[in-house]
Parts: C-alpha cells; sequence; structure tokens
C-alpha cells in the first residue's frame, strides 16, 4: 500500500467519523433549539388562551390555521396532566394541495407536530386544550441547515483527498528521486549518488544520511578490495620463493619414488595456490576496470585461436568439438575477451566427461558454448558466485566469477541453462 | 653469460644465483635500489634481472637510467605486478621481457637464453647443441645435416630444453611453458610425456644422441652426460 493511499484512507475515515459525530450532535442540538423555541411558542399561546379565558369568561375562537391548531374539550376536573407531546396532526393546506392534485393518500393530510395538552377551567367546565404547532417547517429548516452541512462536509472530503494527493505527490518527490537514486546505486562506481537540495529537514536529513552511508560503504568496499589485492600482492612473494626452492631442490640428489611423489604433489599444489592468486588478482584489476581498452576483435578468429591452443586437450580428453561460427566484430579490450573464452571454453572440457561433446555457435548477437557433463542442472546463480565449485574442481572457484564480471564490463550478459545433456553458457553482445 | 639479479627477496635472489651458478657464468646480486645502481653504473652484464619494488627505490629508474646511458645491457623484468600498463611500461622503456612472480626457475632460464641469444649473436639466428643445430628464424631443427621436423610444440619444448641443459625440469614448469594458463586443464600430464616421446624420437630417428632423461617421475633433464 503507498503512503499516500494509506494516509488517505486513515485521513478519510476519520474525517468521516468526526463528521458524522459533529453531524449528530449538531442535528440534536438544532432539534433541541428548535423544539424549546416551538415551546415556547405554545406556551405564548397557552397564555394568550388563559388570559382570554380570564377576560372572556368564555373559550376563545378558534382559528384553523396552518401551523397551529387549538382544539378544546371538555374533560372530567383535574384529569389532564399538563405536558408536551409529539403527535400529528390534519393540515389543511396540505388536504388542499393533495386535493389539487388529485392525491388521496390519507397519510399526506397529516403533518407531524408539537403538542401541549394543558386545561382551563372557564366558569365550572372544565376543559382539556390541545395546541398543536407544526414542527414541519422546524424541521425543513433542520433538513436545509443539515444539507448544507452535509455539502460542506462532501466538499471538504473531496479538497481534503485532491490536495493530500497532489500535495503528499510534490511532498514525497524527494523520497522517490533519492529511492530512484539508490536503485542505482552502484558499490564499484566512484561517483556519489546524485542528490537534489530539499526544504524539507526530514528529506535533507535522510539525504545527509544516505550520503554519508554510501561514502562510508564505498570506503569500506574499497578498503576490503585494496586488502585483497595487497594480501594477493603479498602472497606472489613468498609463492615465489616456494616455488624457485622446489625448482632448486629437484636439482639436487636423486630421490625416492616416495620423495618425487611428495615433491609432484607440492608442485601441484603450489601450481593451484598460484593460479588462485592470480584469478584474485585478475578479478580486483576487472572489478576496477583497470583492463580496459578498444581495439578491433574479430571474435571468430579469436575463438578458432583458442580451439587450436586446446586441441589437444580435446584429442587427451576424446572431446567431440562442433563449431558453427558466424563473423562477429567487437569493440574492446582483447584481453578481457581471452580470459573470457578462455575460462568458457576452459571450463566446457574440466566439468566435461570422456568422450563427451562441446558445441560452440556464434552469431552476431550471441556466443554460445554447449558441453555435456554432469546430468544435473548446476545451481543456476550460486555457480556465479566467488569459490563455488564441484568438490571434483581442480579449478580456483573464480572462473565464472571472473567471466560475469567481464561480461558485466562489457555490458555483455553471461547466463547459464541445462537441457539434457547439454550444459549451456550464452553470451549476449 | 654475466648476470645481475637484483632482487630484494633473499629466497628467490639465492635459488636464482644457485640455479644460474655454472661453469661459465657469472652471477652478481643486488638486493635494493642503490647497490643496483652501484653495479649497473660501474658494470656491464649479458642480462640484467630486474625486480620493480626494491627497497630505497623503484626498477623502473633503474631501468630508465640504463637507457639513458645508452646501455646495451639485456633487461628482464621479474615482478609480483601483472598489470598490462606495468608490461607495457617496463617493455616501452627498453626492457627486453617482462616475467611475473612466480615463475619455474627453468622458464626464467628459458627467457635470460633467449635474450642474451638475441644480444650476443647479434642476428645470428643458428643455436648448436652438439649436432643438433636449430634455425631460430626458420623455427627448424637438424641433426647432423638431417632436417627434423618438429611440431611447434616439439620445437618449442626443445629450446627449452637446450636452454634449461644440465638441470631437472619439472613437468610443471614444460606445462606452463608449453600450455600457458590453459594448462590446468589437463588432469594429468600425459600430453607431455606423449611431446616429449615423439620430440625424443624424432632426434633419435635423425641420428642424434639420447640427451632426455626422465628425472624420477617428477620431470626431465636434457644432458650430454
Amino acid at each position: 500500500m503507498k503512503l499516500v493511499t494509506r494516509y488517505n484512507r486513515v485521513n478519510l475515515l476519520t474525517t468521516i467519523v468526526v463528521m458524522l459525530i459533529t453531524g449528530i450532535i449538531y442535528y440534536q442540538a438544532i432539534s433541541l433549539i428548535l423544539i424549546s423555541q416551538l415551546e415556547k411558542d405554545l406556551v405564548v399561546e397557552e397564555n394568550e388562551i388563559f388570559e382570554s379565558v380570564d377576560v372572556n369568561h368564555h373559550l376563545p375562537q378558534v382559528f384553523k390555521s396552518n401551523d397551529q391548531q387549538i382544539t378544546f374539550t371538555e374533560a372530567a376536573p383535574g384529569s389532564v396532566k399538563r405536558e408536551f407531546i409529539n403527535t400529528i396532526y390534519r393540515n389543511y393546506n396540505n388536504l388542499k394541495y393533495a386535493k389539487r392534485h388529485h392525491h388521496h393518500d390519507d397519510d399526506d393530510e397529516f403533518e407531524t407536530g408539537r403538542g401541549l395538552i394543558t386545561s382551563v377551567t372557564v366558569g365550572d367546565r372544565y376543559y382539556k386544550v390541545l395546541i398543536v404547532v407544526s414542527t414541519v417547517e422546524a424541521e425543513d429548516l433542520i433538513k436545509i441547515i443539515f444539507g448544507i452541512t452535509a455539502g460542506v462536509i462532501l466538499l471538504l472530503f473531496v479538497t481534503l483527498y485532491v490536495t493530500n494527493r497532489l500535495l503528499l505527490n510534490r511532498l514525497w518527490q524527494p523520497f522517490y528521486d533519492l529511492l530512484r537514486e539508490l536503485r542505482l546505486f552502484n558499490i564499484t562506481d566512484n561517483k556519489d549518488i546524485p542528490l537534489e537540495k530539499t526544504r524539507i529537514d526530514e528529506f535533507e536529513e535522510l539525504n545527509q544520511a544516505i550520503i554519508s552511508m554510501s561514502t562510508r560503504v564505498k570506503s569500506d568496499y574499497k578498503e576490503l578490495k585494496t586488502f585483497t589485492e595487497n594480501a594477493s600482492h603479498e602472497l606472489l612473494t613468498p609463492i615465489a620463493v616456494i616455488n624457485s626452492k622446489l625448482d632448486t631442490l629437484i636439482q639436487t640428489d636423486s630421490f625416492t619414488v616416495k620423495q618425487s611423489k611428495l615433491l609432484n604433489d607440492l608442485y601441484s599444489g603450489v601450481s593451484r595456490l598460484t593460479r588462485l592468486n592470480q584469478s584474485l588478482l585478475l578479478l580486483v584489476k576487472i572489478e576496477n576496470r583497470l583492463l580496459e581498452s578498444k581495439e578491433d576483435i574479430d571474435l571468430k578468429l579469436h575463438v578458432e585461436d583458442m580451439l587450436i591452443q586446446f586441441e589437444e586437450i580435446f584429442l587427451d580428453k576424446e572431446l567431440k568439438v562442433t563449431t558453427e561460427l558466424g563473423e562477429k566484430e567487437l569493440v574492446t579490450s582483447t584481453y578481457l575477451v581471452d580470459i573470457l573464452l578462455n575460462n568458457l571454453l576452459g571450463n566446457a572440457i574440466r566439468h566435461n566427461r570422456v568422450g563427451g561433446e562441446i558445441r560452440i555457435k556464434l552469431t552476431d548477437e550471441l556466443l554460445t558454448i554447449q558441453n555435456t557433463g554432469a546430468t544435473e542442472s548446476l545451481k543456476d546463480d550460486a555457480i556465479f558466485t566467488r569459490f563455488h565449485k564441484s568438490t571434483e574442481s581442480e579449478g580456483s572457484g573464480l572462473g565464472l566469477t571472473i567471466s560475469r564480471q567481464i561480461c558485466e564490463n562489457l555490458n555483455f550478459t553471461l547466463n547459464y541453462c541445462y537441457k539434457a545433456p547439454f550444459h549451456t553458457f550464452t553470451v549476449n553482445f | 653469460m654475466k648476470i645481475l639479479i637484483i632482487e630484494d627477496e633473499k629466497g628467490l635472489r639465492e635459488s636464482i644465483e644457485e640455479y644460474f651458478a655454472e661453469a661459465g657464468n657469472i652471477c652478481e646480486t643486488a638486493s635494493n635500489y642503490q647497490e643496483a645502481m652501484a653495479k649497473v653504473s660501474i658494470y656491464s652484464y649479458d642480462c640484467i634481472l630486474l625486480d620493480i619494488t626494491l627497497p630505497g627505490g623503484s626498477g623502473i629508474e633503474i631501468l630508465k637510467n640504463l637507457k639513458r646511458n645508452n646501455n646495451t645491457d639485456g633487461v628482464l623484468i621479474i615482478s609480483a605486478k601483472n598489470s598490462l600498463d606495468d608490461r607495457l611500461e617496463g617493455l616501452d622503456l627498453g626492457a627486453d621481457d617482462y616475467l611475473v612472480k612466480p615463475f619455474h626457475l627453468s622458464e626464467l632460464r628459458a627467457r635470460v637464453t633467449a635474450i642474451i641469444r638475441r644480444k650476443t649473436f647479434n642476428g645470428s639466428n643458428l643455436l648448436v647443441f652438439n649436432e643438433i643445430n636449430i634455425d631460430l628464424l626458420a623455427k627448424t631443427a637438424k641433426v647432423n645435416d638431417q632436417s627434423v621436423k618438429l611440431t611447434r610444440k616439439e620445437y618449442a619444448l626443445l629450446l627449452y630444453f637446450i636452454a634449461n641443459k644440465g638441470k631437472v625440469v619439472s613437468k610443471n614448469a614444460i606445462a606452463e611453458h608449453l600450455w600457458g594458463d590453459g594448462m590446468d586443464l589437463a588432469n594429468n600430464f600425459d600430453f607431455i610425456y606423449s611431446h616429449i616421446k615423439n620430440l625424443r624420437k624424432k632426434l633419435l630417428e635423425a641420428g642424434s644422441n639420447d640427451y632426455i632423461q626422465a628425472a624420477y617421475g617428477m620431470g626431465y633433464k636434457f644432458t650430454s652426460q
């Protein structure tokens, strides 16, 4: 849910509730005021009747009016309790109205009214007096007031909704800008996150926090890289010493079978260490984009060269190699392209089985290298991570990481898929 | 040949010195910038093995100084820095070759031999080892007067052996020399064996002595003894 939606929802909901409560209170208050006004009128009327009776000693003449009706009924003395009542009465105006419109519904002839039951004694006769005034006008008034109020609420509603939408969207713009920049954030990039100035304190603080965070992250990352590079560099010299001492050692006396076996193992260990170290250094360099250059490359030629280089290995492993090479020109670093080809082809050989097959296809859009090998798919994403390798692999575990990094640098994509019996690596140019 | 080893790492320096020390070779060493500068300005060498990172200064400065003085000593840079730029800078400044640490001593020896050969024979392209004659330009070999048809790899192998004559060369070193980066793909060293077997057979058939000896299962030795 978007913040705006959420905010609007809460906002509107509270507005509705508050407005409803206010409306009810408002309605009640106005009703009370109007009713009490009507009751005052009724009391005035009652007093008039009393006065008239006092003066004239007979019941006053009753005029039928629209809004007010007075009826006198004789009653047993003392039987009438003075009280206000809600009642309905026949409205003659309405009656006429109904007749004029040929309206015969009985209900329409009645209106709600507020009545006062009281009593009056004229001479020795006791009368029950019912004074009724119409509440219709009062109700109309309430309706009008209520209608206006509702209209105002609705207007407020719409205004709130629209302004919130516009305002919030505008207010949050720096946030969305920031978010977009964060998505583009690349730890290996040297450029900072370009942030727009904002006058909103919170966003300014957020910007500052992001800037300091990204700077810290980048410097940490840089340090880590420098550390990797330095560590690998420092390792080179001791490895060189071991290597040279081994070379020197085998010049000395003759060795027993056991000794030469040990020496051979030492050699291959050192050799793996060397390759691992070189791969690490290479990876750091590629990540730092230190190896970029622009040369015209005939990729077909490079692939063919590579195949010649590996010829003996193909023979040794009895691999059947089929190629379908189209022309493809690239303008980029020969060094990187060669490493890429070497790694991919190397993998296709290393993870192949004796008597297996390798298929290479080159078109203008892509280069695919397929090989037989293990009969199940590799873990798609894990294979591109550092030091991920099959247990029997003699490689450094960095080959595919390097390959993917090279592709990233050259704006290619490198993908893997498995469709029995072929493991396929595809480079999309 | 006369060689100067400029290398600050004692272990490595001694190994190189020992590997090159034999009758007819003079090896001198320098372990820091000042010592190296002093030696190169007084003496002349067939080949200078130059480490780039030295205590007291950069090997690049020594190289620049050599070239400024029109010194014709061969220079082989041995460096832990394996970036293309460093390599190009070194070669641009007039170094003859660039070898990245770690390396096999036999590889170093082969490179040094190649440099000295280019310098000393001054364009002569014949390499002779007893009855074996190699034309370095045409990349062909003859035993006495009979030509031997060698493949590219066999030819490279023969040169490598002659440069390291009398030394045990490990199979790893041979594999790296012949296949470079692709070498770890071979799960065994059978190819080397077949290459060596073929080379030996061809040389023997052409009437050469048998110079190639297997050395205790870990390498080979090219020797006339």
